[in-house]
């Protein structure tokens, strides 16, 4: 089974420091860090006041339609997704083989600049995530094994 | 793919409702969605044609209790259960920490559903993953048809290889069964991820 992802906090902060450039760089008004499976792996800018977790999936989602169609045509993927708005865009790249990065930009900016400076990002970004892989993921509160009457979760609530 | 953070103290894992066409797989995602308060949910999304049928998936992410202090999330994916859209389901499934297999108890079914188990273990192939070492539940949906299998016969069927799977009869409109079948596939997933035994499922 493929190792899951692990975010330390040094691994974290980090990654806000690629996104706090490549905001300032860009002109950029949001940016997500996606695992390709569709869950969100870090945000930065003012995405709190987005449903990041909905469209985190959405973007996964469409950018994994979008690489199966590539394959149709004969390429091995296509690295970027734009979606033009009237007032908002969306600009999707990859980060490696194993991450997506979602700029939500407005006319602040051009497409031109997202992608210039996305591709920077997503170099950084790749780094800080193929340095966490490397680390245990196991440690802290989850260094012991869990007991089973531990996972007696439900999510019924 | 489970995604540990421990900067955001939270843990976030994938489940899909696999099956064949209308099996019920939106329905339980529905019912989970009717049942849980707001603090527990988030959105949920359908990708779906008109007539209701999904296209490439249904989403809704759920909030569990927190283990050791780490908040526990679940993202719920079901796939299109029709024959045609395999690509898309391959998709749906990359990633994935656990599956609830939705099997159809109808008689007339049975077919569909044993295709649709074998579809669901080439495609996991695909991503290097094995039914066999992947937590994973079978839910015989709508018990409250008249024209069902026995659950002793499905289970002949369907729950036949080297490891028998937690299996549940569920009734999704109404919400029998459910939250067992979800509950204990996540229970699965955490103890696989965490438990004692690495990789191998409880």
């Amino acid at each position: 089974m493929v190792d899951g992802v692990v975010i330390h906090e040094e691994d974290a902060s980090k990654l806000q420091g690629v996104f706090t450039r490549f905001l300032d760089d860009s002109g950029a008004r949001a940016v997500l860090l996606i695992e390709r499976s569709g869950q969100l792996l870090a945000s930065g800018g003012p995405a709190g006041a987005l449903d990041t977790v909905s469209i985190a999936a959405l973007a996964a989602g469409a950018f994994s339609s979008t690489g199966a169609m590539a394959k149709l045509v004969g390429e091995s993927e296509f690295s970027v997704m734009f979606h033009q708005g009237e007032k908002k865009s969306l600009h999707v790249s990859t980060v490696g083989q194993h991450a997506i990065l979602l700029a939500l930009f407005d006319e602040g900016t051009t497409v031109g600049m997202v992608r210039l400076f996305a591709k920077d990002a997503a170099r950084s970004l790749d780094a800080v995530l193929a340095a966490s892989r490397a680390r245990p993921r196991r440690v802290g509160a989850l260094a012991n094994p869990l007991a089973a009457d531990e996972a007696g979760l439900d999510v019924a609530g | 793919m489970s995604i540990i953070n421990y900067g955001a103290k939270e843990i976030s894992f994938k489940v899909v409702y696999y099956g064949p066409g209308v099996a019920g797989k939106t329905a339980n995602l529905q019912h989970v969605h009717r049942l849980l308060p707001d603090g527990s949910k988030g959105r949920m999304i359908s990708l779906a044609t008109g007539d209701d049928r999904t296209i490439f998936f249904d989403f809704l992410p759920v909030a569990a209790v927190a283990v050791r202090g780490l908040a526990t999330k679940f993202q719920l994916y079901t796939v299109p259960g029709q024959v045609q859209y395999n690509m898309t389901r391959k998709l749906v499934l990359r990633g994935v920490d656990g599956v609830i297999f939705v099997a159809d108890s109808q008689w007339d079914r049975l077919r569909d559903n044993l295709e649709s188990l074998r579809s669901l273990e080439e495609n996991l192939r695909e991503y290097q993953y094995e039914l066999d070492t992947l937590p994973w539940v079978l839910q015989y949906n709508k018990r409250d048809l008249p024209n069902v299998a026995p659950v002793d016969y499905l289970e002949f069927m369907l729950n036949r290889r080297g490891r028998r799977v937690p299996s549940f009869e569920a009734v999704a409109p109404d919400g029998a069964g459910v939250f067992e079948t979800l509950n204990t596939v996540s229970r699965m997933i955490l103890l696989s991820e965490f438990g004692p035994e690495q990789g191998g499922a409880a």
